[in-house]
């Protein structure tokens, strides 16, 4: 296999062909994700938009992958990957212990509901289905684990009756593998049939299970080489459960809880999957018989980015080292990540001047912030950081203006007080407003790029590999491949942009989607770049009280069209990770109201030159939203203070 | 081959053809069209009816029922133009069947495919010919509509019916200049197989044989072939280019469009590369059966192999594909994969005198006299 000339463009996990490869662009901390003590216990369900990391979870437990991993675990590369698994217990001395099953809910199962038999008889469809596929998949995982060839070896595995359970007749145990494996193809050979062909069927044309009674036949006992058990354990892994209809879905997780297995059942679903009420369900009111795990709330615990940004650092490096001329290079390190070089100095010298001489004219009438301003010009440091100062005051003072506070005396205001409310949050503005007033860089820097990257895999491979792409050029042309601020800044833009007008053309409800997220985008500039910076260091979200959220909720499309037609478009949005949701969270001090949060996908914050912190968001009522669907629409609030440069 | 000798008119001599054929015995026909906005709906029905000739001349229009959020809505009074001229158009004393095919289930599910598929039931309406006009109507219609006529007539045959079978032709208008300004607009976020042509490829026993990937290449479905590549997970792609082509740039042009996307990212062999005429479905449809062929020859130590084409070009060069993998999917694991969209947006504003001029009519004689003969 050719090298990939942009490793970063190999994007979906089940695009890459070779486990060796899969386990070198593997993060090993993305295990953490799972609980030790539990990870193949119970039923657990995997969620996450697109793009989120499900799949290649999954498939670190193939058997392939395991055994690959198992024979490399003496390498550097593979060390801590190997390690992190044996803490879970995957691994003997004499390699994988667990059977990992996976099976894609992509194929034909929802076909099932289409064809207009009754529910009974659909149900038992969907269970011998699922049934056949299963056990085709078991026997397949189990003959890799084996390292033996699948279908010539089936002969070699022996099939059990397991102890104690009553399943159908129909099927075969105390066999060897071939003849299961023969009826499990039959049944799904004739299902397949009755789907997808021209001729009409009549129901009940042949007999079918009514259960999952595959799972009783998922024990380390029941399925034996040489008579010795395949495994110790068995983790079946169903993927992309969202593509079953919403009853089949109900009845397969129905019966996977309440059968109670000692098996090991994961499930994934993609967001997109659910109605919005179960998108942003609130968990005080949830009881769950599954662990829910949601992989972008893993990647974002308490809104901090630390960990994503960690794990995306040790991708970003492991992918770096396929194209061998990168191969010593840590991709972050390429990032150039200053604006204190000599480059710039003069930009942040003349933004000095014009932000100093724009507070003194504001100012001059009274003696109130004549010791801030002293403080300000006594500062050292770099042009940069002394820039940032001088339009950290001036938000200050302007706020301070704002306010109207009326002073007894007109004596300077003390250095202490100016200190007191310089926090991170202010220069954070400040910055942003020098970025767009002096037209210096604001995205930049791995830390930047991970932020971008909205805790979603896919969505920082897609944004790097433009920046790889600009830095194999430069290595090319026998240039440095550091990417400076202001290349990195278009580059990242490009791809932003390419990505917002691309939503109608690839997103469901494109138009609608598109044109909501440019209202709200619209609005959170609105209020970022007020002189004030009343929210600093910017909105970059709109809130829904708790009581809207329920009236969208419960709308349907002939009591309120605007409402189903504003649920339609949020749902694609939230599914889409164009809008993050978060629920049950109060702004300010305890006890006060609780909204649902719908912050932007950073990716779109570059767009609109917002920041890329959260935490900032502003309450629109649900008849604001719904005036957002129509691209017509003018945003009607009046800003007095607005910063508008040329 | 089933269709190793074939008959395929275009441009006027599609004009000369129905006039001599309709005009030869007396016929009754039933033509089938999509309703929609593209000008070309009414194209193909003008041209034929202008060949007179004896017999019922009835009329089947699928509405196809794309829900209220469809970005074609924006368009309903070119449909509604379109209904009337089919209307003026039709004779007097001919039968007007209005088909509507829902697109999707309660439950937000695509279901157009098969509702296609179920136009015709259990058997065909008694007719000397079939015409189906594919001109205004999506492949994820079209494939399982003509599939299933196909399948029709020929379980007919395979019984030993002594009753006839109707002809089947297949009639499309192209225009690729308004092709390229007809663009899809929200297109799902995965592929599928389509109805009719899956077979055994998402069966779990035949996951592991190889998978052979054959798209047809056009202008601007780089995320429709990223979605599908998804979906396969191929082991070997073979595309296809037209070639030749009225543009003989149009090769070109389409391997530097899709230059990242099939070398960097998904590696292809060059010498893989196949070369189908631009205006022959039927060469479209050999290159497409011969290497089918070829990969299940080569591979049938392994196991055999799967193969799914995609077909992301003009109409006229997707008959070949659906024509190939009817004939093969029951011989092996064969199918066709797409990427459904939502709707469509023109862009600039339609002159239907303009567009008519710049169609070209072609006519394809699939299944009947002239191949039982």
């Amino acid at each position: 296999m050719r090298e990939p000339r942009n490793p970063f463009r190999l994007l979906a996990s089940e695009r890459i062909t070779y486990s060796s490869t899969f386990l070198r662009l593997f993060a090993p901390g993305a295990l953490d994700i799972l609980k030790d003590e539990q990870a193949f216990s119970g039923v657990k369900i995997f969620r996450s938009s697109s793009g989120g990391g499900k799949t290649s979870i999954f498939r670190m437990f193939s058997p392939s992958s395991l055994l690959t991993l198992h024979e490399l675990r003496a390498t550097e590369d593979h060390k801590d990957l190997y390690h992190r698994l044996s803490g879970l217990d995957v691994f003997s001395e004499d390699g994988p212990k667990v059977l990992g099953v996976y099976l894609s809910c992509t194929r034909n199962y929802a076909s099932l509901d289409d064809l207009h038999f009754n529910r009974g008889y659909s149900d038992r469809l969907l269970f011998s289905l699922l049934n056949s596929r299963i056990i085709i998949a078991t026997l397949r995982e189990a003959l890799i684990m084996k390292k033996l060839k699948y279908p010539d070896d089936l002969s070699k595995l022996q099939i059990h009756h397991p102890k104690e359970i009553d399943i159908p007749t129909t099927i075969p145990t105390e066999c060897n593998g071939i003849k299961l494996h023969n009826w499990a193809s039959n049944i799904e050979k004739r299902i397949s049939n009755l789907i997808d062909s021209f001729a009409e069927h009549e129901g009940n044309s042949f007999g079918s299970q009514d259960a999952l009674y595959s799972l009783f036949l998922l024990r380390p006992e029941c399925i034996s080489i040489n008579g010795e058990p395949i495994s110790n354990q068995i983790l079946i892994m169903l993927d992309d459960i969202h593509k079953l209809t919403q009853i089949q879905r109900e009845k397969v997780l129905d019966q996977l809880i309440n059968l109670r297995l000692p098996t090991g059942i994961w499930l994934s679903e993609r967001l997109e999957s659910l109605p919005l009420e179960q998108l942003v369900i609130s968990g005080a009111t949830q009881i769950r018989d599954y662990d829910e795990i949601k992989i972008e709330e893993f990647w974002r615990p308490n809104g901090s980015s630390k960990r994503f940004e960690n794990t995306l650092t040790n991708i970003a490096d492991r992918r770096v080292t396929l194209n061998p001329d990168f191969a010593t290079i840590s991709f972050s390190d390429s990032l150039y990540n200053s604006l204190d070089g000599i480059e710039w100095n003069n930009i942040f010298l003349k933004a000095c001047k014009i932000v100093s001489n724009r507070i003194r004219k504001k100012v001059d009438h009274t003696k109130l912030y004549q010791k801030w301003i002293s403080n300000c010009e006594n500062l050292k440091g770099t042009p940069r950081e002394r820039a940032t100062q001088w339009r950290v005051l001036e938000i200050l003072i302007d706020r301070d203006l704002k306010k109207g506070q009326q002073r007894l005396l007109d004596i300077p205001i003390p250095v202490l007080e100016f200190e007191e409310k310089n926090m991170s949050q202010v220069k954070i503005a400040s910055e942003l407003f020098l970025s767009l007033e002096f037209h210096i860089p604001y995205y930049f820097g791995f830390s930047a790029l991970a932020k971008l990257s909205s805790s979603n895999i896919e969505q920082f491979l897609e944004l790097a590999s433009g920046l790889f792409e600009e830095a194999m050029a430069a290595k090319l042309l026998h240039k440095s491949f550091v990417l400076y601020s202001t290349r990195q800044e278009n580059i990242l833009k490009k791809s932003a942009k390419r990505r917002w007008d691309n939503i109608p053309k690839h997103i469901s409800n494109g138009s609608d989607v598109k044109s909501l997220l440019n209202f709200i985008s619209q609005f959170c500039q609105l209020e970022t770049y007020q002189r004030n910076a009343p929210y600093a260091p910017g909105v970059t979200g709109i809130a829904i009280s708790m009581n809207d959220r329920e009236k969208l909720i419960n709308s349907n499309t002939k009591q309120n069209p605007d409402y189903e037609r504003l649920k339609i478009a949020l749902s694609s949005c939230i599914s889409n990770n164009l809008l993050e949701a978060s629920i049950d969270k109060r702004q300010g001090k305890k006890g006060g109201q609780k909204w649902m949060i719908l912050y932007l996908n950073r990716i779109l914050c570059l767009n609109f030159g917002l920041p890329l912190q959260y935490g900032g968001f502003r309450h629109r009522t649900l008849n604001e939203l719904c005036n957002y669907l129509d691209p017509n629409y003018k945003i009607s609030k009046k800003y007095e203070n607005l910063i508008i440069y040329d | 081959m089933r269709w190793q000798n074939y008959f395929h008119r275009s441009g006027e001599s599609v004009n000369i053809f129905w006039k001599k054929y309709l005009q030869a015995n007396e016929k009754n026909v039933l033509f089938v069209l999509g309703l929609g906005f593209d000008p070309r709906v009414c194209f193909g029905f003008e041209a034929f009816l202008k060949a007179e000739g004896k017999g019922t001349r009835d009329i089947m229009i699928i509405n196809l029922e794309e829900g209220h959020t469809s970005p074609s809505k924006k368009y309903s009074e070119l449909i509604m133009n379109n209904k009337k001229t089919i209307e003026n158009l039709s004779p007097k004393d001919s039968e007007t069947i209005n088909k509507k095919v829902p697109m999707w289930s309660n439950d937000k599910r695509r279901i157009g495919s098969r509702n296609a598929a179920n136009i015709f039931k259990k058997t065909l309406p008694e007719y000397d010919d079939i015409i189906i006009d594919i001109s205004a109507m999506p492949k994820g219609i079209y494939f399982p509509l003509i599939g299933k006529v196909l399948y029709l007539i020929d379980s007919k045959k395979a019984k030993g019916d002594l009753l006839r079978t109707p002809n089947l032709h297949i009639v499309v208008s192209e225009n690729a200049q308004l092709d390229a300004r007809i663009n899809d607009e929200g297109i799902d976020e995965d592929a599928s197989y389509m109805h009719g042509f899956t077979g055994y490829l998402e069966s779990e026993t035949s996951d592991n044989l190889p998978k052979v990937w054959i798209p047809i290449l056009g202008e601007k479905q780089q995320p429709q072939l990223e979605r599908i590549h998804n979906l396969i997970s191929p082991n070997e792609i073979c595309p296809i280019l037209p070639m030749p082509s009225s543009d003989p740039r149009r090769g070109d042009n389409l391997t530097i469009e899709y230059q990242d996307l099939l070398f960097d990212r998904l590696n292809i062999e060059l010498r893989n590369i196949i070369y189908a005429s631009e205006q022959n479905p039927f060469q479209v449809y050999r290159q497409i059966h011969q290497t089918i062929q070829h990969y299940q020859k080569a591979l049938k130590t392994l196991g055999g192999c799967q193969t799914v084409v995609s077909t992301m070009s003009s109409k006229l060069l997707s008959i070949g594909a659906l024509l190939a993998v009817y004939e093969l999917k029951n011989k092996g694991d064969v199918g066709i994969a797409h990427v459904e969209t939502q709707g469509y947006k023109i862009e600039g504003n339609i002159n239907i005198k303009e567009e008519y001029s710049k169609s070209k009519l072609n006519t394809l004689f699939i299944a009947g006299d002239c191949y039982d003969q």
